[in-house]
């Protein structure tokens, strides 16, 4: 029984069944449509908001870590110092996100029924800047510390040997609130996965206020008052920056090979990689001739490629599917929006590429360090 | 407007998790503190601290036991001086008070001297400044001169006053002295019998807290509270800093930090040798840690030689190594013990910790103690390892296998091939390894491919015609039972044995010097009686890098000897299928070759145009450099091929991760492990891999039991990469040359013959008596002239005429070699004189004169032959040749010896010579008994000790009687045994 489902764990776990179910599930678990709304309440999943739903979420994944801590290979990793605030972060995210969507929920019931949000009338959310939130962050803050205090305690710093340049570790892993940014790089090269990206992440968030400018909802839970809003967020959040965090911590293992959580981690693992380029595939695979001397003419199908999906494709969507939003935000906005909504969906997109063409880059020129 | 009375949230609520919170983080920072301060080994130090209160209580106990009959007497007397004392007790009590008065009016006294001496400094100045300035006119005010005189005048007067009762005081003082005086020698006399026990007390009143005063006591626990304990705690890490010895952080060398002791707290006192660890006693403190051993802690701290974090202060952090199976279990139960894995060395296991002795005695000359390391150094010599793994600290002196130049003058082609297949099956202990027939070889795919290659190698080796041009004619055979007692006699067992089966031994030096070369069974099966007798006549005329020396038998003896030795057979190899060639394996073998060369389509075309015997030779070359056979044999055509083995240089610093270990889990992720599953199956790491057959593992197995592999493994831990400075290494301290002389010795394996530095001589064994056994060559470096040692090694001469066994000729040894061997002779001795001026003789002199009846007394013609005069007994006690003396001996060395030869040469049948006593000379007769000279020198022993050497120093004679003694034992034969003349020379001091 535990080895199905440590199997079946193991089975899904694989970068590409696991995203591509995420990917999927997010748009029902947070419905951007109305029919995609309709569904998740015919399939039930709305109730992962009410108290059941939180103590089924938390049994599940206490359920995972207890099995995974007396598996004799996921408890290596499992345990692990350095991996304990992933723990900790399955958890809250889990709790948070919950609470908001619970609150969120019943807002958007009254709101139906034409009344005020919860917030409005209660008092318990009411609060004095002086003396009362002070002393609550105070309060918070002392117990924070006490966590911290007893987490030091309790647990080792993970230390390692003196770097040796003639030893690495395999595999080397960042710290783990960069391990996504490290899922990245198995994907793109990394100027974009380590400097644009990062960048585009923290400007895209500051950019988020400026181009939402919906008032709804302000200062009180809500879902369907800005549900695209939360949907997109909560992909870019949970699937491309949460997840590929717990991918790099628990499934990544030597030689940055894929391991399901169950599995052993040998180093003698091989994992073909024959990754293509873009170039390649037109010039050679579909022209059978060699690659043109010429950098730019060799390059030309990425360059186009790359020019009609951050260019070409949101004139259409202005004229077309997003004629509405373009009207309403106006042509500054609407760039910004695009600008950063393109990049993030770039990653699943090259994901995908990668995974079921081989695809290895679609502008690919080593010879100036630029590859896309 | 601010309202005060405004609040959402209930504030009394928000107080009490204020408080909760506060109490929380009050708590949270005292657990700060008591885990801060809660280390590992503070708790082993108190525990010691409990010990060695009850060691010192008994050491207490034991002291006053020692002195407790001494002391009574001691005791009364300073009783009987005290009761003495207070009988005079009225005086004294007036003397201390008078003592009280004087020294308050003296006070007063001094007081009133030294302001009145403040004024007259003062006045001192205005006069001197008054002086100054007389001739400038720039004085004014009146003089000052009158005043200073008058105050002068005053100070005087109060210094008499002053000076009175410091007069009185001091014999007050003596009075009162002396009325104690007796008390005080009787207490000096108590306290010096005393003194040991109160070293003791004064040690057990600092450690133990209830012998303390309530201060002390305070004090003591106050000293190591939080915070405080950084001025002067009790309980803390104790540390050495070891500058010469550097830990490694790749970017940068930093000196040892070893904070060993804070838990080892006993190592260095020797009262803990029965204390469980962490607190025993190190068990070699002659050697190690104390500051009069050669390794004291302050120079060489602990992970010099143990590896290891030494800076760790915890079990797990020090990175303590387990043993075995055992004490990991034992560990795991009572210390949690986990691998540290981010220590890259951790400690060596209790087995392997004479590997650091390398690191500054990578020289095996001085490796006394260290057996298991200089077992493994000499196994990697004997083995060959350094053919394949360079070792740049530990370079080989020459190939362990034979030339293969002239091989087919020797064996034939399918005796080569059948060897090769699985050398085992001739000879089961040969230290050939097996390349063949390995773990990774069992496929049937497998074995045809060796058998190519073998067959290809085997033709190769040979010439066209099939080898073995030699023949096993009766004219190199003779008496085979004269040849068996040759064969043990001449000394022959000193390097071979001939063990047909297996013998169960523990490997160990010695056993080592009975197998320098080969286990002589089967050679019947293997070669020709032409080639054994010409090689037995001269070695090097085969082989001309052969370590075997020449014995320089007649022609009856090497043939006597040949058929001996040709009488043995191995049938079973004999019978052996051939190994069959089959041109399709070899065509397959050829093929994976060529193809690496070249492109499959050239390849084709190229194995197409080869003949058969092209492919034998390619492949044959092929596989000699695949499988590295040069790496020990000399062989045509590889005169130039480099090692085929990873460098061994550092592999003891090799990090683990680096050692392939395989696709299975049952061997322990330690480099030691790794090292000892390599050894013992070198192919153990490709189990249920499916590599090509060029890509196998292929180091050969040399069958090495446990005890080799364990030794082998030191040596291996032993090259690495840790540095010491270059002034603590021991190597550093000999001279290069006597170190070549130590490897020479070990090369030529003197020490299976001779006893060299208190090792070896095991022929004594087979010979039975060690009088006849080769000499013991313990004080050779003092002993004889370095000039004549030189011509001796090279012309070997008779020097012992009672022995069979004989000194081989080393012709292969050069005259720089034969130099570095007597080097080492003299390093041993500790002798630096190269050169000696002839020994200067008066044959006036008493001293020569005593020194001729002495001899004359000694009768020493007895068994000494004086050139070619014979001794007077028979042969079984016949010594060396006197005449030869001056030349060959240093007489500094032979006084020495004269005076004592059982403490240079124990068990010698030299006797010491008898010299009389100052009683016996002046006796009356003495002058008959003992002649007018010795007389005179009245019983000095060191003159008559002279005078004999000198005498000896005047006998002249033929040196060289070689043929004198061959022609006697000719005519004679060596028809007496080791046991019959035991009372020959009766009891030494009877003589």
């Amino acid at each position: 029984m535990i080895e199905t489902f440590k199997s079946v764990i193991d089975t899904l776990s694989a970068p590409t069944v696991s995203f591509t179910l995420l990917t999927l599930l997010t748009p029902l678990i947070f419905p951007p449509t109305d029919w995609l709304d309709k569904l998740n309440r015919k399939l039930g999943i709305w109730r992962i908001w009410t108290k059941p739903g939180l103590w089924a979420g938390m049994g599940f994944i206490t359920f995972f870590f207890t099995v995974g801590y007396f598996d004799p290979n996921f408890n290596i990793t499992l345990t692990k110092p350095d991996n304990f605030p992933i723990v900790l972060m399955v958890y809250s995210m889990f709790f948070f996100i919950w609470l908001g969507m619970k609150k969120a929920y019943i807002n958007d019931g009254r709101l139906a029924e034409g009344e005020k949000p919860e917030e409005y009338n209660d008092p318990d959310d009411k609060v004095l800047v002086w003396p009362d939130l002070v002393y609550i962050e105070f309060i918070a803050l002392i117990l924070f510390m006490v966590f911290l205090i007893v987490w030091s305690i309790l647990v080792a710093a993970p230390l390692e040997e003196p770097a040796n340049p003639a030893s690495t570790p395999n595999p080397s892993k960042a710290p783990w609130y960069f391990l996504g940014l490290q899922e990245m790089l198995v994907y793109f090269d990394p100027w974009l996965a380590g400097i644009v990206f990062p960048m585009f992440i923290i400007f895209g968030m500051m950019a988020i206020p400026y181009m939402d400018t919906n008032p709804k909802g302000d200062g009180y839970y809500s879902f369907k008052e800005r549900r695209i809003g939360i949907f997109i967020f909560m992909y870019g959040w949970l699937i491309l920056w949460l997840f590929l965090i717990v991918i790099g911590t628990f499934f990544r293992g030597p030689n940055w090979n894929f391991f399901g959580p169950f599995e052993y981690w040998d180093p003698h693992k091989v994992v073909p990689l024959n990754n293509v380029n873009l170039s390649e595939y037109f010039w050679v695979k579909m022209l059978s001739t060699g690659l043109p001397a010429n950098i730019m003419l060799r390059e030309f199908m990425g360059f186009l490629a790359v020019f009609a999906y951050m260019f070409v494709f949101p004139i259409l969507l202005a004229k077309t599917w997003l004629k509405d939003l373009f009207e309403k935000i106006g042509p500054i906005r609407y760039t910004t929006l695009m600008l950063f909504g393109l990049s993030m969906f770039s990653l699943p997109i090259k994901m995908y590429l990668r995974w079921f063409f081989n695809l290895k880059y679609i502008i690919a020129i080593p010879e100036w360090f630029f590859n896309i | 407007m601010f309202n005060n009375d405004e609040r959402y949230w209930d504030i009394q609520k928000l107080n009490k998790w204020f408080a909760i919170s506060s109490i929380l983080f009050l708590i949270s920072m005292a657990w700060t503190f008591v885990d801060d301060n809660d280390d590992e080994f503070k708790v082993y130090q108190r525990e010691f601290r409990k010990m060695e209160i009850g060691i010192t209580e008994k050491n207490l106990e034991k002291e006053l036991e020692a002195v407790s009959a001494e002391r009574i007497s001691f005791e009364k007397d300073l009783v009987k001086a005290q009761s003495e004392l207070d009988i005079q007790n009225e005086t004294l009590v007036n003397l201390d008070e008078t003592l009280k008065t004087l020294k308050g009016r003296y006070y007063n006294e001094n007081m009133i001297y030294q302001g009145q001496k403040a004024e007259v400094d003062g006045l001192k100045y205005l006069v001197e400044a008054e002086n100054a300035h007389q001739d400038d006119g720039d004085h004014h005010g009146p003089s000052n001169k009158n005043d200073y005189a008058a105050a002068l005048e005053l100070l005087h007067k109060y210094q008499l006053i002053k000076e009175t009762s410091e007069i009185e005081i001091n014999e007050t003082e003596k009075a009162i002295k002396n009325l104690k005086a007796n008390v005080k020698l009787k207490r000096d006399e108590l306290n010096i019998v005393l003194k040991d026990v109160t070293i003791v007390d004064n040690k057990l009143s600092k450690i133990d807290r209830e012998r303390m005063t309530f201060a002390n006591k305070v004090g003591d626990i106050v000293r190591d509270l939080p915070i405080i304990d950084f001025l002067d705690p009790y309980y803390k890490v104790n540390q050495v800093v070891v500058k010469d010895v550097k830990y490694d952080v790749n970017f940068a060398a930093v000196p040892k930090v070893d904070r060993c002791t804070s838990c080892h707290l006993g190592i260095e006192n020797p009262d803990f040798v029965d204390a469980p660890q962490p607190y025993t006693t190190h068990p070699n403190l002659d050697l190690y840690i104390t500051s009069a051993s050669s390794h004291p802690m302050d120079t060489f701290g602990c992970t010099s030689c143990h590896a290891g974090r030494g800076r760790g202060t915890s079990f797990i952090s020090s990175t303590h190594t387990p043993s075995n199976e055992e004490e990991k279990a034992r560990w795991e139960e009572e210390y949690d013990w986990e691998v540290m894995h981010h220590w890259l060395q951790p400690m060596l296991p209790t087995q392997y910790t004479e590997a650091s002795c390398f690191k500054c005695h990578n020289n095996n000359l001085d490796l006394k103690g260290a057996d298991k390391l200089n077992l493994g150094l000499s196994l990697v010599d004997k083995s060959g390892c350094n053919g394949c793994h360079l070792v740049q600290d530990y370079p080989q002196l020459s190939k362990v296998g034979p030339n293969l130049k002239n091989l087919d003058e020797k064996v034939s082609r399918e005796w080569i091939a059948k060897w090769i297949q699985d050398p085992k099956k001739f000879r089961h202990n040969t230290k050939m390894p097996s390349t063949f027939g390995q773990d990774n070889q069992s496929s049937p795919e497998m074995h045809a491919w060796n058998d190519a290659e073998i067959y290809a190698m085997s033709s190769y080796l040979v010439s066209e015609n099939g080898g073995k041009k030699s023949t096993s004619d009766y004219r190199f055979m003779g008496d085979a039972e004269n040849g068996q007692h040759l064969f043990e006699s001449i000394g022959c067992l000193g390097c071979h044995v001939i063990e047909p089966e297996p013998v169960e031994t523990e490997t160990s030096l010695k056993d080592l010097t009975k197998r320098q070369g080969p286990n002589l069974i089967g050679i019947g099966s293997k070669t020709s009686a032409e080639w054994v007798y010409n090689w037995i006549k001269d070695p090097l005329a085969y082989n001309p890098e052969s370590r075997m020396p020449n014995l320089r038998v007649n022609d009856k003896d090497a043939k006597d000897i040949t058929a001996y030795i040709m009488s043995f057979r191995n049938e079973d190899f004999d019978n052996l299928p051939d190994v069959s060639l089959n041109e399709n394996s070899l065509d397959k073998v050829a093929f994976t070759h060529l193809s690496k060369q070249m492109p499959e389509s050239y390849a084709t075309k190229k194995l197409a145009g080869m003949n058969l015997n092209q492919k034998l030779d390619y492949v044959a070359k092929k596989s000699i450099t695949h499988y590295g056979c040069f790496g020990c044999h000399t062989i045509d055509g590889f005169e130039k091929a480099k090692p085929i083995g990873t460098e061994l240089t550092e592999q003891g610093s090799k990090p683990t991760i680096k050692l392939d270990f395989g696709l299975h889990h049952d061997i322990d992720h330690t480099n030691f492990a790794w090292f000892e599953a390599k050894l013992s199956n070198p192919r153990i790491f490709d189990r249920d891999k499916v590599s090509p057959a060029l890509d196998k593992l292929k180091m050969p197995n040399f069958d090495f039991n446990k005890t080799e592999i364990e030794a082998i493994t030191t040596a291996i831990l032993g090259f690495n990469a840790n540095k010491v400075d270059e002034g603590i290494k021991a190597h550093n301290r000999v001279d290069e040359m006597a170190q070549n002389g130590a490897r020479l010795i070990k090369q030529f394996n003197c020490q299976g013959c001779h006893l060299i530095d208190d090792f070896g001589g095991q022929l004594v064994d087979y010979i039975g008596a060690a009088e006849y056994a080769p000499p013991n060559l313990n004080t050779e470096g003092a002993k004889v002239n370095p000039d004549w040692l030189l011509s001796f090694f090279n012309n070997p001469s008779i020097i012992r005429p009672n022995l069979e066994v004989r000194m081989p000729s080393f012709h292969q040894i050069t005259d720089e070699q034969w130099n570095a061997i007597i080097k080492y002779f003299q390093h041993l001795d500790n002798e630096k004189i190269s050169y000696r001026d002839e020994l200067a003789i008066n044959k006036n002199s008493i001293e020569f004169k005593g020194g001729e009846m002495l001899h004359e007394l000694g009768a020493c013609d007895n068994c000494h032959f004086y050139g070619t005069t014979f001794p007077k007994q028979d042969a079984s006690t016949w010594a060396p040749n006197m005449a030869l003396t001056k030349d060959r001996l240093n007489p500094d060395w032979v006084k020495e010896w004269l005076r004592d030869p059982q403490n240079i040469m124990p068990g010698t049948k030299m006797p010491a010579p008898f010299l009389p006593t100052e009683d016996l000379l002046t006796i009356d007769g003495a002058k008959n008994d003992w002649g007018e000279e010795l007389v005179k020198m009245n019983g000095d022993a060191e003159a008559m000790l002279d005078g004999l050497r000198d005498y000896v120093w005047s006998i002249k004679g033929k040196t060289n009687i070689d043929k004198t003694i061959q022609d006697y034992f000719d005519e004679n034969g060596y028809d007496f045994s080791g046991d019959e003349d035991e009372d020959e020379w009766g009891d030494d001091d009877d003589w």
